[in-house]
This record gives C-alpha cells, sequence and structure tokens, in this order.
C-alpha cells in the first residue's frame, strides 16, 4: 500500500514535470526562440534522407491504396475533366477576343507584372506530416536561393509561403493553414482586405470591414489577388482565388468567402518567388 | 528473464521513434482515409503507457511528441503534451487492467487515438489555432480506427523496445 502510494506520488511528480516542460517549449516557440528553429532546420535535414527511403520504398503501396481509396473520387475528376476538355474547346474561339479585353483591363487595374522577380521551380516531395499541419515540403532550399518568408505559387495562383529552409529542402505553409494571412484586393472594385486560411479544401476568409450599404461591394465571381501594400512579403496582383459568397459577420461588417484558385490538395511543382524578404 | 539496461531501452525506444517517425511522415500521408491518415507517434506514445506504465510511459511519450513536433510547423511542444498526458491515463488504466484479451490493447490504442487528437484539438484552440469544429470529431473517429489497424504491429514494438512490465504475463484478460 505504501510503496504504491509512493508509486503515484512519484508519477504525479513526472507528469506535471512534463506539462511544465510542454509548456515551456510552447512559450519559447511563441516568443520564435531561435533555437527552436535551428532545432526544426537541423531534425529537417537530418531526418531528410530517412523520410525519402520511407517514401520510396512505399511508393507502389500508396499508389495501389489511392487507387481503392480514391476511386470514386477519380472517376468523378475524370469526368469533370472530361466536362472541361469540351466546354474550353468550345471557349477557343473567344480567346482571342478575351485576351484582347486582359490586354484593355490591365492597366486600369494597375496589375504589377511578376515575370521580373527571379524564381526557383522545386518539386513537393511531401504533403501534410500530420492531421493538424497544413505544409509541404519542396526539394530546394537555400542551396537554390530560397529564404524564409518567400512567396510560393502555381500556374493556377499563390499556394503559400515558405516557412522552414534547409540547404536542400524547404517547408510551406499553405495558404489553407489557419495561421496564414495575406493582404488582398478584390477585383475590379479594389476593396482590400485580409484573407486567413481555414483548414483543408476550406475556402478563404476575407475581412474588408466594408458594410452592406459600402459602395462598390464584391460580387460573387469576382477576382482576389495579393495586394502587394508596403511591407508586404506577397507582391501585388498574384492570384489568390475567386469570390463565392458575402456572409455578414457579428457585427456590421462584410465577410468574403474565397475559393482558392490553386489547388493545395494536389501539387506537383510549385514556383518561390525568390524575392527579398521585407524586414517587419 | 533479466529486464534490459536502462541504455538498451534507450537505444531501441530510439530506435523505434525514428522508424515510426519515417513511416510517418513518408508512408502515412499516402495511405489516408477519407484525407485522414493515421498518427503513429501518437500510437507509440499510448504502447508506452501500456508497456510501462503512467511514469515510464508519460516520459517515452513525452521524447516522441519533441521528436514529432521538431519535423512539423504546428506549435513546438503541443504533441509532446498531449502524449505525455495519454500515456499517462492509458498508463494509470494499466494498474487495473494487466495482460488481456488482444482485443484489449487493441480497444485502448483506438480509444486512446481518438481521445489523443481531440485532446490535440482542445489544447490547439487554447494556444490560438481554432482546431474545435465538427472535422475534428470525424478526423479523431478515423484516427482511432486506422491506429486501431497499426496497433498489432506498433504495440509490439514499443514493447520491446520499452522492456514492458509483465511482458511475459499470459495473454488472457486478467482484472485486479
Amino acid at each position: 500500500m505504501a510503496l504504491s502510494r509512493r508509486t503515484g506520488g512519484r508519477s504525479r511528480l513526472t507528469i506535471a514535470l512534463l506539462v511544465l516542460s510542454s509548456l515551456t517549449l510552447l512559450t519559447l516557440d511563441f516568443r520564435d526562440a531561435a533555437v527552436v528553429q535551428s532545432a526544426r532546420r537541423g531534425a529537417a535535414t537530418v531526418f531528410s534522407p530517412l523520410r525519402g527511403a520511407a517514401e520510396t520504398v512505399s511508393a507502389p503501396f500508396t499508389t495501389a491504396w489511392r487507387g481503392i481509396a480514391d476511386y470514386g473520387d477519380v472517376e468523378d475528376e475524370n469526368a469533370e475533366l472530361r466536362r472541361q476538355v469540351e466546354e474550353l474547346q468550345g471557349q477557343a474561339v473567344l480567346e482571342e477576343e478575351a485576351a484582347q479585353q486582359l490586354g484593355e483591363l490591365l492597366p486600369q487595374l494597375d496589375i504589377e507584372w511578376i515575370g521580373d522577380i527571379p524564381t526557383a521551380t522545386a518539386r513537393v516531395i511531401a504533403g501534410n506530416p500530420s492531421n493538424f499541419s497544413h505544409t509541404i515540403d519542396l526539394d530546394k532550399g537555400s542551396g537554390a536561393g530560397i529564404e524564409v518568408g518567400m512567396p510560393v505559387v502555381n500556374g493556377a495562383g499563390l499556394v503559400g509561403q515558405v516557412v522552414l529552409v534547409a540547404e536542400d529542402r524547404s517547408t510551406v505553409q499553405l495558404l489553407t493553414d489557419p495561421d496564414f494571412q495575406v493582404g488582398v484586393k478584390v477585383l475590379p472594385g479594389g476593396a482590400t482586405g485580409t484573407a486567413r486560411g481555414q483548414g483543408h479544401g476550406e475556402d478563404l476568409l476575407v475581412d474588408t470591414g466594408l458594410e452592406d450599404d459600402s459602395e462598390g461591394l464584391p460580387r460573387t465571381g469576382d477576382a482576389v489577388t495579393t495586394s502587394g501594400l508596403e511591407l508586404s512579403a506577397f507582391p501585388g496582383s498574384i492570384p489568390v482565388g475567386t469570390v463565392a459568397d458575402l456572409r455578414e459577420t457579428g457585427g456590421l461588417t462584410l465577410e468574403l468567402v474565397v475559393r482558392p484558385q490553386a489547388d493545395t490538395e494536389k501539387l506537383s511543382f510549385v514556383t518561390v518567388l525568390l524575392r527579398p524578404v521585407p524586414d517587419p | 528473464m533479466t529486464p534490459p539496461t536502462p541504455l538498451r531501452v534507450a537505444l531501441r525506444t530510439s530506435l523505434v521513434v525514428i522508424v515510426v517517425l519515417a513511416i510517418q511522415l513518408g508512408i502515412a500521408p499516402g495511405l489516408s482515409l477519407f484525407d485522414v491518415q493515421a498518427e503513429l507517434p501518437l500510437l507509440v506514445a499510448i504502447g508506452a503507457g501500456i508497456s510501462t506504465g503512467p511514469d515510464r510511459g508519460a516520459i517515452i511519450a513525452f521524447g516522441t511528441g519533441i521528436a514529432y513536433d521538431l519535423l512539423l510547423q504546428t506549435p513546438f511542444g503541443l504533441s509532446a503534451l498531449t502524449y505525455a498526458l495519454v500515456a499517462y491515463a492509458v498508463g494509470g488504466m494499466q494498474d487495473s487492467v494487466l495482460r488481456a484479451a488482444w482485443w484489449i490493447p487493441v480497444t485502448t490504442a483506438s480509444i486512446a487515438s481518438s481521445v489523443g487528437v481531440i485532446l490535440y484539438g482542445v489544447f490547439g484552440t487554447v494556444l490560438g489555432e481554432d482546431l474545435i469544429n465538427l472535422d475534428l470529431l470525424r478526423i479523431a473517429a478515423i484516427v482511432g480506427l486506422l491506429n486501431a489497424l497499426a496497433s498489432p504491429l506498433v504495440l509490439p514494438a514499443v514493447g520491446w523496445a520499452a522492456g514492458g512490465r509483465g511482458r511475459s504475463m499470459p495473454m488472457r484478460a486478467v482484472y485486479r
């Protein structure tokens, strides 16, 4: 009995110390302690070969599993793609006219062309490592000029932002991450706001500060791009998504539901904009 | 049978944790079910609790959580905190339920995995991650199922590594 009580007391002391240690680490992380980032960089570098080996060995099995588990989705996607091909064939004749209209609109919308920014194209080598993480890993790192804070895009638009860099690997926080924020502009109205991620497969939310009776309210289907305001890590005019809905917040202002342009669930290659990250 | 030395336990446990993390990061994302993947490091934590009790189980779970946190971009220490508490709770239950029929550790692992996911969501929300929603319950349920499927491989590996008490006990339900 006495032994059991002593053991129970020791267990409680152990768990209390572990909880305290965890809280200390969480506090260090929230204060952006350099030691945490260094440890993460080191761990990513050391673990990279093991992870790569596991991915290579398991590739046939994971492919087979996806074939089984996602069969319905693949069929749906196939049907959707066929429909889109037919639609695009029909629209091809309108392309020339659309291009002409775009040429007229660009100067009006003051779109900044990002073609001059140096880029690094990288392959996505790992998806989300856990159910609560919203990151992907790329096969290029500081060796390719990539730095923390740089924007990541693909052909469709904004994908996310680099949050961790090792020599030959980097980690990108996806725009669907609830911690992700980016300044955006709604076109053609010009309303600005901050877009926030809402998790896997979810739309973004943009609080514009606009009220129900404000002039130039955004409409469903309006384009949303990065605003590129001064000191923003993101250059302007990167497509972010389209307005899917407008809804009232708890207050008087309206919130935009924005469907991301880039499909973050199916990324193979992305482009990192090698743009110096402004100091906050 | 003489119990393994602390050094041997540390080496074996490190080996198991490294292998499990490699599988979690390299393989588990490709074996997801309804876009939810198994949480194998959490299963290691639960296995440590089952094998070694609340005290050592919580320490091993804490170490596993730290290692996992190093490889994620989630709050550093969140997995460690959650895993330590889950292992402590599971280890405490093992004082009442010793070696058991094969399905009891599997069921324990499944339920504890779901509870661990919800606990992670609660702590994450306290830290500003906004994780409490209906999707959390869906994730918890699927993680419980996937971890139950993985437990016949992971739990014995953790038991071997941690040199748990009662390893030679008969595989029958024994209630105290």
